[in-house]
């Protein structure tokens, strides 16, 4: 394997090459589109959460002005469901029968010619229900439960036999809300179709899987397919998957033979486009008076909807974190009358953290044990079930320099010992073991006659810098100046990229173009092996390197040429190459593959009388592998960090527990942070490339997420001396 | 049970025409003579009718700041303004604010200082950012930080949403 040298590109906290586009308004979003006779489309939601639809009428709306047409499930076609994806299933067709599984499930499409006229046309449509008994509670003994629903299940050592040797046992139970995802961007699709061809604007994190999808649905060659997403309004996983609107747009486009354009609302970006189910989680852990771990036992239970998939596995991190011999996670999920859960930023990890990191808090505490020490004291060397060792692992120096940054020494142990005036003030920490998930990806890297390079893949930018960074890399692979390098994505048409998603589209991708510019470099030398004038004659790709525009032999920059000449001399208009790349097997390497790791101090101050909590610092220190571009990195953590103080200050998605409707479904009524809630914040890379691929990154979209809960309710506790089990932590559970 | 959501109307009567408005709106300096559903908002407006998609539309109520823009020197949210009701005022949005390709400072720093991610809530930082300046707002980081808060940005950029604005007010 050619690893990737450190050059002048990659690393360095280079502008995004977007930037320009997005300060200035021109960056176009899925909703910022429009087309000559484009018609506009309006979704009218069940409100009830289980039963059937009697009857419905839609007879006003039809004669309502501008109204094209309107579909319900008495008049829409039969629709496959959706295939199988790398993420599990596609969530139900819509409009299939007249079944009501959840609140706010699209019971018609209305199109009209202007946006006016399908809100107003909608509100016309007439349903009656015959409504059930809906459940919506997680301890609904009625739920029907589903046991280990990915398999990932674990057991080691004996955790009966390590509890009766822990000295201290600590147990409690911990829940989380459901939060809803909310990227700012209303998620938007249109839709038109010539013949039986189809283009696709979509706020998707993942165009493949959108082409895919309607092939499946509409009975379509793949082929005839275009999914376009070059800008997407933020996703956090709310466009991993083929929603149920996209397929209405989609369907009502076909029907009324026009461009089509639904933008969906706030409230109905509560019930469409997925959230982060709520979770009950028991977890138990044993310890020996020396803070040795000796037994973990962790069980979660997650909410899904009635006929779809989910991915949480929130026991799970469980497992994967601490050298204890003596493990067990179990998970389960209960189906409830609930929109569609998906994955939300740190999907399982962001909850499941919460109860580990609090309960190892707990121990330290029970133990008498600085809660850094008790983390360093039962760190994982190697894998903890696989038994191998990590690709890379620089966790203790996440904790060690995060430390030292924050100024941990200063913590006094005792709780509610430090004050500043009136404030209560509390140090926490959280770490964080992120799984790593990796997919196949591809990618095609071309240089031109004017030596300038174009490397695209058909991924999406849902913000974490993947333009710039993939134009980083690629620079840097084919020796050329970024100026030179043009980095394409969000087109189905450009080779397969999986999703933006998992932390790990950045890993995936990235080696995917290395592979690309090592082959295109390979193909200029083989363009040359036979040409007398080449002083790159009979070269070998590992005998050259690529420095401003040129080839050379290594140690020899006079012996090479540019780009330019080669394809001049052969009258060559450009040169391409296809990379691909496949994620990496841990037991061919003989390595456990490693996500991010992270520690996260946090400083917490709390008034007593007010119950006011305000986060004051927060220092990040992570591991992320190789890190491409410094400043976007950062901001990843950044926002992973307000993503994690929104989870444990502010996010809680409420549903009225006798309809099943979302009763805080708005920006007003849902809270999230503002400017003033975020303090200004500290991030560490610490680290170097991860051994397991080329590129050597990890991936840092979520890290930043995970741990900043746990850490807010360890340093609450030490506050207050007040153990806080349940998100969001709120005014109310402050007042002393 | 019986859930009906629907206007009160004798059943099978035709829902009337909605009443349309002529309007002339000023924006970026250029006059526009638009007729206009009288329910379309300024945002939709700048949008749909004019192609000016730099505002952004977030919730559409006026809770995000998304589509901030500027009106006779402040900060409107255009999405709770009924287009019909601008005429003759002063409508400033982000395309205006760079010139022959040259960024303004305030764009120039948000790129610089990497004040977004996505990029969908940045129009209307800068929008906002702009004003709060020109209202003589950004005196401090607390007044950044409490006038800056009807914007939201989800991907969380606020600490570098922040330093720019700094920046650019000189003390950064
Ligand atoms: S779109 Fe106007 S405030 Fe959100
Ligand atoms: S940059 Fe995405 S919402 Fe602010």
């Amino acid at each position: 394997m050619t690893t990737l040298e450190t050059g002048r590109t990659v690393g360095a906290g280079l502008d995004r090459v977007d930037a320009p586009l997005k300060v200035t308004g021109d960056a176009q979003y899925p909703n910022d589109y429009s087309y000559p006779g484009m018609a506009h489309a309006a979704l009218v939601r069940s409100t009830i959460a289980a039963g059937r639809i009697r009857s419905i009428d839609v007879t006003q709306a039809l004669a309502a002005p501008g109204v094209l047409t309107v579909i319900t499930h008495l008049t829409a076609p039969k629709l496959e469901r959706g295939p199988m994806t790398l993420l599990g299933g596609s969530p139900p067709a819509p409009l299939q029968d007249d079944r009501i599984l959840h609140y706010g499930q699209h019971i018609a499409i209305v199109v009209a010619e202007t946006a006016e006229q399908a809100r107003h046309a909608a509100r016309l449509v007439r349903a009656e229900y015959e409504a059930a008994e809906a459940m919506l509670d997680l301890n609904d003994p009625r739920a029907q439960i589903v046991e280990n629903p990915w398999g990932l299940d674990t057991e080691r050592g004996d955790v009966d036999a390590g509890f009766a040797q822990a000295d201290v046992v600590v147990e409690g139970t911990f829940t989380t809300p459901d939060n809803t995802n909310n990227p700012l961007g209303l998620m938007a699709t249109i839709a038109f179709w010539h013949g039986d061809s189809l283009t696709v604007h979509d706020s998707t994190q993942w165009p493949h899987n959108v082409r895919t999808s309607l092939a499946t649905i509409f009975k379509i060659p793949e082929s005839g397919i275009r999914v376009l997403a070059p800008f997407v309004g933020g996703g956090f996983g709310a466009g991993l998957r083929v929603w149920p609107h996209v397929i209405l747009t989609v369907l009502a486009a076909r029907e009324v033979n026009r461009p089509v354009k639904l933008v969906l609302t706030r409230p109905e970006m509560f019930t469409s486009v997925g959230h982060r189910p709520n979770s009950v989680q028991q977890i138990k852990v044993g310890a020996t008076r020396g803070g040795d771990l000796v037994a973990i036992e962790h069980h979660g239970i997650s909410s899904v909807a009635m006929e779809d998939d989910d991915y949480e596995p929130v026991s799970f991190c469980s497992a994967v974190s601490y050298a204890c011999p003596n493990v067990l996670t179990r998970d389960r999920q209960a189906r409830l009358n609930i929109p569609c859960p998906g994955s939300m930023r740190a999907p399982a990890e962001g909850q499941g953290n919460f109860a580990l990191e609090s309960a190892i808090d707990e121990v330290a505490h029970a133990v008498g044990m600085d809660p850094l020490e008790i983390r360093l004291r039962n760190y994982a060397e190697q894998h903890p079930f696989l038994n191998l060792p990590w690709s890379s692992k620089a966790l203790r120096e996440c904790y060690l320099q995060g430390a030292e940054r924050f100024g941990w020494s200063r913590r006094t142990p005792e709780p509610g010992s430090m004050r500043d005036g009136r404030w209560l003030v509390g140090y926490g920490l959280a770490g964080v073991s992120y799984p790593f998930y990796q997919v196949p990806c591809q990618a095609r890297a071309s240089v031109r006659r004017d030596g300038s390079a174009y490397v695209r893949s058909a991924a999406t930018d849902i913000g974490t810098g993947t333009y710039t960074v993939m134009t980083q890399l690629a620079a840097e692979l084919l020796g050329l100046d970024i100026t030179r390098v043009r980095f394409d994505l969000g087109d189905s048409d450009m080779p397969y990229a999986p999703q933006a998603g998992g932390s790990g589209l950045t890993g995936a991708l990235g080696n995917a173009v290395h592979a690309a510019c090592r082959r295109l470099v390979r193909e200029f030398l083989d363009v040359v092996r036979d040409d007398a004038a080449s002083p790159l004659r009979r070269a070998a790709l590992d005998e050259v390197t690529v420095t401003d525009g040129r080839i050379h032999r290594v140690g020899d920059p006079g012996q090479g040429e540019s780009y330019v000449d080669i394809l001049a001399r052969h009258s060559l208009e450009e040169l391409s190459a296809d990379g691909r790349s496949t994620p990496p097997q841990a037991e061919e390497l003989g390595m456990a593959l490693s996500g991010a790791f992270g520690a996260k101090f946090v400083e917490v101050r709390i008034d007593p009388e007010l119950g006011l909590l305000r986060v004051a610092r927060v220092v990040s220190a992570i591991d992320g592998g190789r890190i491409l571009n410094e400043k976007t990195a950062t901001s990843q953590i950044i926002g992973g960090t307000v993503g994690g103080i929104s989870q444990a200050l502010f996010e809680e998605t409420a549903t009225d527990e006798v309809t099943g409707r979302i009763a805080n479904a708005t920006f007003g009524d849902y809270l999230m942070p503002v400017n003033a809630d975020v303090p200004d914040m500290e991030v560490l890379f610490v680290g170097g490339p991860d051994r397991a691929t080329a590129v050597g990154t990890k991936g840092v979209g979520e890290v930043g997420l995970v741990g900043i809960a746990a850490a807010i309710g360890n340093a609450v506790y030490h506050a207050t001396g007040r153990r806080l089990r349940s998100l969001p932590i709120t005014i109310d559970q402050l007042m002393l | 049970m019986k859930h009906v959501e629907t206007e009160a109307r004798p059943a099978g009567q035709a829902p009337p025409e909605a009443p349309h408005v002529d309007v002339t709106l000023n924006v970026n300096g250029t006059l526009h003579r638009l007729r206009l559903d009288a329910r379309v908002t300024l945002l939709d407006a700048l949008r749909d009718h004019l192609g000016l998609t730099g505002a952004k539309k977030g919730c559409d109520q006026g809770a995000c700041g998304a589509c901030t823009v500027m009106v006779d020197g402040r900060r409107v949210v255009s999405c709770l303004a009924l287009a019909a009701q601008y005429e003759g005022r002063e409508i400033t949005t982000v395309e205006s604010l760079s010139v022959d390709g040259e960024l303004h400072p305030m764009q120039a720093a948000f790129a610089r200082h990497d004040a977004f991610q996505c990029g969908y809530c940045t129009p209307g930082q800068i929008m906002s950012a702009v004003c709060l300046i020109a209202e003589g707002r950004a005196n401090s980081e607390e007044d950044i930080r409490e006038f800056m808060s009807g914007n939201i940005c989800r991907c969380g950029a606020y600490p570098n949403i922040r330093a720019a604005i700094r920046e650019v007010t000189g003390e950064g």
